[in-house]
Parts: structure tokens; sequence; C-alpha cells
């Protein structure tokens, strides 16, 4: 295993451990509400189910359709703000 | 250990950039890996599409953005301009008015009754002390004024009356004086108007409306002085606490002519009382601040002070002390009686003669 894999391992570990990964995932949660970008993407939804048919959607369909779109729909402020929590966590227990 | 401590500090921050954009991207996923799964859900439990209606009735119910008009499309004031009539008067009443007149049209809720309770009250009043007619003008302030049940109820229930006295002016409901009032006559005042859709403020009289016969009557039995903010005069006894006998001096003048006879025929008497006690806080007053504020008096008293002067010299310097204690208790009733000694006697100015005598006596 590479340092690197190994140093992402650590810290994802960390991250669980300390319940910091719990508290941005809601962070980010209450953002995206926030701004919209889960109503865009729920309209979304409904294009892709009046597509395939209301009866035969499956997870995997929805899944493929949305994650693309669902990474491109974030708005910067939400990105950057989630980038900057990670890295202090990062500057603060990656040295162990 | 040490390897791997050396490797995290070589780190450089692109791999760290790069470690969280990894987390980020991880993160972003479990969001619409989470939507999907709710999305899924509710297609399959079929509520997904609850929340759509048809076109038809989403314009129906669209927001309105006008002027003049909310949100719903409903003009805002529609009902102020209408009338409505009543059914038990068959009189036309404004709209927002309506429902207070009806309650007291119909005589149900709890204002009408209280109102007639207290008409009552008070035509037992007239009836039993005659020309109270201070007391209707009270029954319509009360229609009219804010906070006058408060002091109806009170003074039904209270048997000894609160004398209060904070503003000039004021009908206080509750003044003994109301119960034994003097008679006096009213010619001019609506008082007595059982209408109770009208509402008339008298405190006092307009001395304008009165002929002078009329006025030099009422000058003998009332107060009479006029207020500042009213325009009114007071229809208290003449010896109403609220105003001096200068101020009622000053509007019998007004109003009457310079020659006019001033009535004081109660006040008179205890005057003979008061002169002694008052020279000397006059003097007091002269030496403490020689204000020009109650020089009108002093011309009154002035020449009876003189004569009183000498006495005082024979007196010793201790009573000074005496003197200037007494007149600050008594100053308060030296004012009534200054006020009254002036209108008996109208004297010019004599200030000089009395303020050499008083230093005088200080050295």
């Amino acid at each position: 295993m590479s340092k690197e894999a190994q140093m992402r391992a650590t810290i994802n570990q960390k991250l669980i451990e300390m319940g910091e990964r719990e508290r941005l995932k809601e962070l980010l949660r209450a953002k995206l509400i926030e701004c919209g970008w889960k109503d865009q993407l729920k309209a979304h939804c409904k294009d892709v189910i009046r597509e395939k048919g209301l009866e035969h959607v499956t997870v995997e369909d929805l899944v493929a359709e949305i994650t693309p779109k669902g990474r491109a729909l974030v708005p910067d402020s939400v990105k950057k703000e989630l980038l900057q929590r990670i890295k202090t966590f990062l500057a603060q227990h990656a040295t162990l | 250990m040490k390897m791997e401590e050396m490797s995290l500090s070589g780190l450089d921050n692109s791999k760290l950039e790069a470690m969280a954009h990894e987390i980020y991207t991880d993160l972003i996923d479990d969001a619409c890996l989470g939507l999907c799964f709710e999305v899924h859900r509710a297609v399959k439990c079929g509520y997904f599409l609850l929340d759509e209606t048809d076109p038809e009735s989403m314009k129906d119910f669209e927001i309105v953005d006008q002027p003049g008009v909310d949100i719903f499309g409903q003009v805002y004031n529609q009902w102020k301009n209408k009338e409505c009539v009543c059914p038990n008067c068959n009189r036309s009443i404004a709209a927002s008015r309506f429902a207070p007149h009806l309650e007291k049209c119909l005589g149900m809720g709890r204002n009408s009754s209280r109102i007639a309770n207290r008409r009552i009250a008070s035509s037992n009043n007239m009836n039993k002390s005659e020309s109270d007619q201070e007391d209707n003008d009270d029954i319509n302030d009360n229609d009219w004024s804010y906070g006058s049940e408060k002091k109806a109820k009170k003074r039904k229930s209270d048997k000894v009356f609160l004398h209060s006295l904070k503003q000039p002016g004021f009908v206080n409901p509750n003044s003994p004086r109301r119960s034994k009032s003097i008679k006096h006559k009213n010619g001019e005042l609506s008082t007595g108007s059982s209408d109770p859709y009208k509402y008339t403020y008298n405190s006092g009289i307009n001395y304008e409306t009165l002929g002078p016969e009329e006025l030099r009557s009422l000058l003998t039995t009332q107060c009479g002085v006029i207020s500042e903010h009213t325009k009114k005069m007071c229809t208290r006894s003449l010896r109403c606490p609220q105003h001096t006998d200068e101020q009622r001096r000053t509007v019998r003048v007004f109003l009457l002519g310079p020659s006019a006879s001033l009535p004081e025929p109660e006040p008179s008497v205890e005057n003979d009382s008061y002169d002694p006690s008052e020279n000397q806080a006059l003097m007091s007053r002269l030496q403490w601040d020689g204000s020009s504020d109650i020089s009108p008096s002093d011309s009154a008293s002035s020449k009876t002070s003189t004569n009183n002067s000498e006495s005082k010299k024979t007196k010793k310097k201790k009573p000074h002390l005496g003197l200037s204690s007494g007149s600050g208790s008594g100053s308060g009733s030296s004012q009534q009686g200054l006020g009254s000694s002036s209108t008996k006697k109208k004297k010019p100015k004599l200030l000089a003669p009395p303020t050499p005598s008083i230093y005088n006596d200080i050295n």
C-alpha cells in the first residue's frame, strides 16, 4: 500500500471516528437545500421519470442520471466552504 | 513511524488538495445518492407526483401583482365606504362602526349595560342634588373619553371620594365637592342630552356665548377662570383650589370690565385672620428673592405691611428664623391669602419702603 493511500485511509478513518464526516455531511445537506440545489435536481428527476416511465424507474437509472448533474449544479460558495473545512481538518490531523 | 512522519511532512500542498477534493467528492456523491433514494421511494410509494396540479388550477391561484390589490386579488379597503342599514333603528351606519352601534342600539353587550347603569346612577344623583349638572357633563365625557369607565366604577364603589388635582380644568368625578355642589346656572350648556349617539364634551362654559348679565351671575357663584387649553370657564366653586384668587380676579376684570365689582363674599371673612401672617410671609419672601412674580400682590399688601414694619422692628432677631421657617410652611396658604387680599384692595406699588426696613432688621 502506498504511503499516500495509507495516509488517505488513516485520514478517512479519523474523519469517521471523530464524527467530523457526519458533521460535514449535515452541513452540506443543509447548504444544498438552502441554495435550491435539491429542488433543481428533483425537477431533473421528474424529467428522467417521465422519460423512463413511472413504473419502470430503477435506482440505478436515477443514480446514473442524477449524480453527474448534481455534481455540476453545486454552487461555488458551497464547494469552497466545504473544501476549506476539509483542508482545516487535514491540516490539524494529517500530522500524526 | 518516522518514515511516515517524514512522508507526511513532505507531502506538498497539491497532494493535500487532491485528498481534500476526493473527500469532498465523496460527500457530494453521498448527498446525490440520498436524493435518489428519496425520489425512488416516492415514486414507488406513489407520492412523488402528488404536488402537481393541472395548468388550469395553476392559473386560478396565481399570485396577483397589481397595485391596489393584495396577492389574492382582493381589494384592500373594500368595506370602508360601504354603509349598512341598521335593522333596529333603520339608520345608515358606516360598516366599520356597525358592530358597536348595533351593540348599543339593541341594548346587548357589555358596554351598553354599563353605560345604562351609569346613566341611571347619575340621574338618581341628579334627582337627589339639584342642578348637579356637572354629572351630566361627565356622563357625556365618559362616553367620549378613554378610560372613563374605570373612574365611573370607582365612583360607584367608593363612598369616600378621593380628591385628586392633577390637571387644571379637569373635571374629577371623584371630587367630594360634586355631591354638595353649589347651585349655578348652566343655561347655555347642552347637558342632559340623553341621546347616546351625541358625544358632547363640556367641562366648562364658553364665555363668548354668554351675555354680561349671565356672566355676572355666573361669576358670583363659580370660579370662572378660563382654562388655557379649552378656553372655557371653570365651573367649580369660588374656592376651587385649582385656581388662585388672582386668576379669578383677572378673569372678572377681563370679562366684566375694569370697573367690575369683585364678588368674593366668602374669602373676605378669612382675610382678616390671614393679614398678619400673610404680611410676615410677604416680607420674608421679599427678603429671599425680591422677585417680581408677586409684585401685584405686593402692591396690595405692602401698604398694610408698612403699618406692620414698625412693629417688626421691635421684634428680636431670633424670630427672623422663626419667620422664615414659618413662611416656608405658611407660604402655601399665604399665596391664597395674598391673592384674596389683592382682590380686595387696589393700590399702587410701593416696593421701596418695606425693603430697607427688612435689611435694617437683618443688620
